[in-house]
């Protein structure tokens, strides 16, 4: 540690200690279950990371002190076996801490330790973060520009001269420290940023901080850089009330978390190349699904049922090399579809109000399932969003459409339905489309009422599809974007369709 | 009093074996589908199959049924079909971009539901990939104007661009039959020819890189004690989503980069090492098309 704390630009350096007694490396540590945090320390031990997160080895002329609780281990290599010992016996996990804070580490954590003891806990538990996708998108004042061909659709994404940059966005008064690191399954590269208030990026910055919470969530955030993608996914706040702070301190975060924000896209700009970051509305706490969606592959813009035609399908049946007939996969399984398909629908007709529970029934709704939501929005496939926002702005149906609903809506024994049976009135959309060309702005016809709606849960499609398959939801008249399809988690819906896209995705 | 125990070990081998056998023939059975429908497309897509089918079906007509004859109704359907197949996969297979027709399930979906399917057939390295795909409808009412409804193209190809040339449909853009002077007209013959221009360049451009690697055997393991050339290129690999820049890496620490162009020729080309940089390898690289990249290279090291 330097005894100069002179004010800088520059960022914390990785190697910074903090205190180990400090309240914030105590929650941090704690936060971890014990096997990741042995792993953990055991990659702290590793070689490569000896400049970033040493650990208080016995030096030659020390003496051994026998007041030592946890007497310092010699070397590295025997320092890594008594973590492995750790390993493989039953303990408690407050063993471990204190051994890392009053034995092994008794100087103090690391930045550059902390932030992998955030990223651990980040990978134990995906869903403690809610990402926000934002498309990064070039700004131009001639769109028509003759040389535009020569700019990539996606910008290029170094590393290290993003942070650079990055830095150089950020104020003078505020230090932040940067961690990237490798997402283990997903093509994600992560980025933690972790943001002290202070002009000095050494150890008074911390000491200084040290009476205001400062490690406080709100201060780190993460931002994900899929590989291939135009997107980022930024973490939103956690939850405010999870820091002590006052009401003056959450604001300062927030406006500091704007700041990086604002950041970014000009970390990514150069001259005569800007960028800005543009809402996708789309945010989950998933990351899998959010790299379906809004990822570098195919799968962007064919969600729910169009996915059949995105997806990697291993036995070469969409190859013109193929000389068999291509047999649908529901027919291959249900026999012959179309002929029980048609007796299931008469039989339906014939008894309304009898609770079908017969197979053929059971079959056709799997197969107007399969028929929306292709192979997608299936419970265990993990890419589920937990929340689905839905604002209507249709016309309340009119009396002259419902005759020809009539004998569905005896079916509708579930008050779910009922909600359901106020979107998409075919009949009005189409008359509503001849007659106003611009459907965009708001006529003042008809009633529109203010109907909002939240789909909450694990898997919001999956469940739309098992209420679909259990013939709650009518699989044909079901609007498109409950499906999944638009990819969007909040949307405004107009003649049942995600307004502004018109169904499309460009 | 402890028979579960005692049976379970006497019998698990014997589940076990059992299981694997119920496995085998499992494999068997789905082998032996796969085979027959192979053989059955071939002889339904055979010529002599088809006329046999048509006398037998003309022979048919002039005596009265009887429940002994073979009904040749579904089996000339099916060969038809098969001949459908095989006819569109010719298209496929010759023009590389080919349309059809889709039904949108969604009950709102403008235009009645109609979609233009567009299929864009890719070979690489000898092999025929996942096709691409892109839906278009007609979302305007009185209006003719296309939009791109769906697609699988990933976001390394720049599709929006295209769109924006090839098939506008802002202010002042008209269909593709209109009259209308001074329009900005859709064409979309020429932007599924220039989309798929882009889907092949791209693809020959990692199929490129990766017979590079292939070539500088940067892919195999490095555990061979002595034996061949010793490595001089440390690593190729593709600085960026469009693989149109190459990160070329030296066992000796220089650093190359090289920007690609659309026809697949090496534009520019920087070298640096710890001396500064090296002008002859940069000539030599940015001298011809991207694939001879590593044969110039070679000359230049051996």
């Amino acid at each position: 540690m330097s005894l100069l704390s002179v004010p800088t630009t520059s960022a914390l350096p990785s190697s910074q200690l903090v205190p180990a007694n400090h309240p914030a490396v105590t929650r941090i540590l704690y936060r971890l279950t014990r096997p990741s945090l042995l792993s953990l320390v055991l990659d702290w031990l590793d070689e490569r990371n000896q400049e970033t997160s040493a650990p208080y080895l016995l030096s030659p002329d020390d003496e051994d002190d026998e007041q030592d609780f946890y007497p310092p281990a010699s070397s590295l290599p025997a320092l890594r076996e008594i973590y492995t010992d750790l390993q493989a016996r039953k303990g408690s996990k407050r063993d471990v801490v204190d051994r890392i804070l009053e034995g092994d580490w008794r100087d103090g954590i690391s930045l550059y330790q902390l932030a992998m003891a955030d990223m651990q806990y980040l990978y134990d538990h995906p869903a403690s973060q809610k990402w926000t996708a934002l498309k990064i998108v070039r700004l131009s004042t001639d769109s028509s520009a003759p040389d535009e061909k020569e700019h990539p659709s996606i910008p290029r994404f170094h590393p290290a001269t993003f942070l650079r940059n990055l830095q150089r966005e950020a104020l003078p008064d505020v230090k932040a420290h940067y961690n990237l690191d490798r997402h283990p399954t997903l093509p994600l590269l992560i980025l933690r940023i972790f943001i002290l208030e202070s002009p000095y990026n050494t150890g008074l910055a911390l000491h200084s901080a040290k009476e205001r919470a400062t490690f406080d969530a709100s201060k780190t955030f993460y931002v994900a850089f899929p590989d291939f993608s135009p997107y980022i996914y930024i973490s939103l706040a956690a939850t405010p009330s999870s820091a002590p702070g006052s009401v003056s301190t959450s604001a300062d975060n927030k406006s500091l978390r704007k700041l990086m924000l604002e950041g970014i896209p000009k970390a990514f700009s150069k001259p005569r190349d800007r960028f800005k970051l543009e809402g996708t509305s789309l945010s989950a706490k998933n990351l899998d699904a959010l790299v379906e969606r809004r990822g570098g592959g195919k799968t962007n813009a064919a969600g729910g049922g169009w996915g059949v035609y995105a997806e990697d399908k291993k036995k070469e049946s969409d190859n013109p090399l193929n000389v068999q007939l291509p047999t649908p996969e529901s027919s291959v399984q249900e026999g012959e579809g179309d002929q029980e398909a048609i007796e299931a629908t008469e039989k339906k007709r014939s008894m309304k109000r009898k609770r079908a529970e017969d197979v053929s029934v059971m079959k056709r709704r799997k197969l107007v399932a399969k028929g929306r939501f292709g192979n997608s929005a299936k419970p265990d496939d993990g890419k589920g969003i937990e929340r689905l926002d839905v604002r209507l702005e249709d016309h309340f149906p009119t009396i002259s459409t419902s005759p020809e609903e009539g004998p569905e809506s005896v079916d509708a024994e579930e008050p779910i339905k009922k909600d359901k049976k106020q979107k998409g009135r075919r009949s009005t959309i189409t008359l509503e489309l001849d007659r106003t060309e611009d459907d965009d702005e708001l006529s003042g016809d008809g009633w529109r009422p203010d109907v909002r709606l939240t789909f909450h849960g694990q898997h919001v499609f999956a469940g739309v599809r098992e209420l679909v398959e259990a013939g709650i939801v009518d699989g044909e008249k079901m609007p498109g974007w409950m499906t999944g399809e638009e990819g969007v988690s909040v949307g405004v819906v107009k003649d049942g369709r995600i307004r502004g896209n018109k169904g499309s995705v460009l | 009093m402890i028979p579960p125990t005692d049976d379970s070990i006497p019998e698990d081998p014997i589940g076990a074996q059992l299981d694997n056998e119920i496995s085998a023939l499992h494999e068997q059975i789905s082998a032996l589908k796969a085979q027959r429908s192979i053989q059955a497309s071939t002889i339904l897509s055979s010529q002599s199959t088809r006329l046999t089918l048509n006398r037998l079906r003309a022979s048919q007509k002039q005596v009265k049924p009887s429940p002994t004859t073979t009904d040749t109704t579904p089996l000339l359907s099916a060969s038809t079909a098969q001949l459908s197949h095989s006819r569109e996969n010719l298209y496929r297979l010759c023009a590389g971009i080919t349309t059809f027709r889709i039904q949108d399930p969604d009950p709102n979906a403008v235009d009645d539901g109609k979609v233009l399917g567009l299929r864009i057939d890719v070979a690489s390295s000898g092999k025929f990939l996942r096709p691409y795909y892109i839906m278009l409808n007609k979302p305007f009412p009185n209006s003719e104007l296309l939009r791109v409804h769906r697609h699988t193209i990933p976001p390394c190809i720049p599709l929006s661009l295209l769109v924006d040339r090839y098939l506008p449909h802002g202010k002042g853009s008209a269909s593709m039959g209109s009259k209308e002077p001074g329009a900005r007209k859709q064409d979309l013959r020429r932007f599924a020819r220039a989309l798929r221009k882009e889907v092949v360049g791209h693809h020959n451009r990692v199929g490129v890189i990766k017979s590079l690697r292939k070539e500088f055997k940067l892919d195999e393991k490095v555990s061979r004690k002595g034996k061949g050339r010793e490595r001089v290129i440390a690593d190729i690999s593709a600085a960026d989503a469009e693989a149109k820049q190459v990160r070329i890496e030296w066992v000796d620490g220089r650093i190359g980069r090289c920007v690609v162009g659309d026809e697949g020729e090496v534009r520019k080309c920087v070298v640096i090492g710890e001396e500064g940089r090296d002008f002859e390898t940069e000539r030599r690289v940015a001298r011809g098309g991207m694939e001879g990249i590593g044969e110039r290279l070679r000359e230049g090291i051996y």
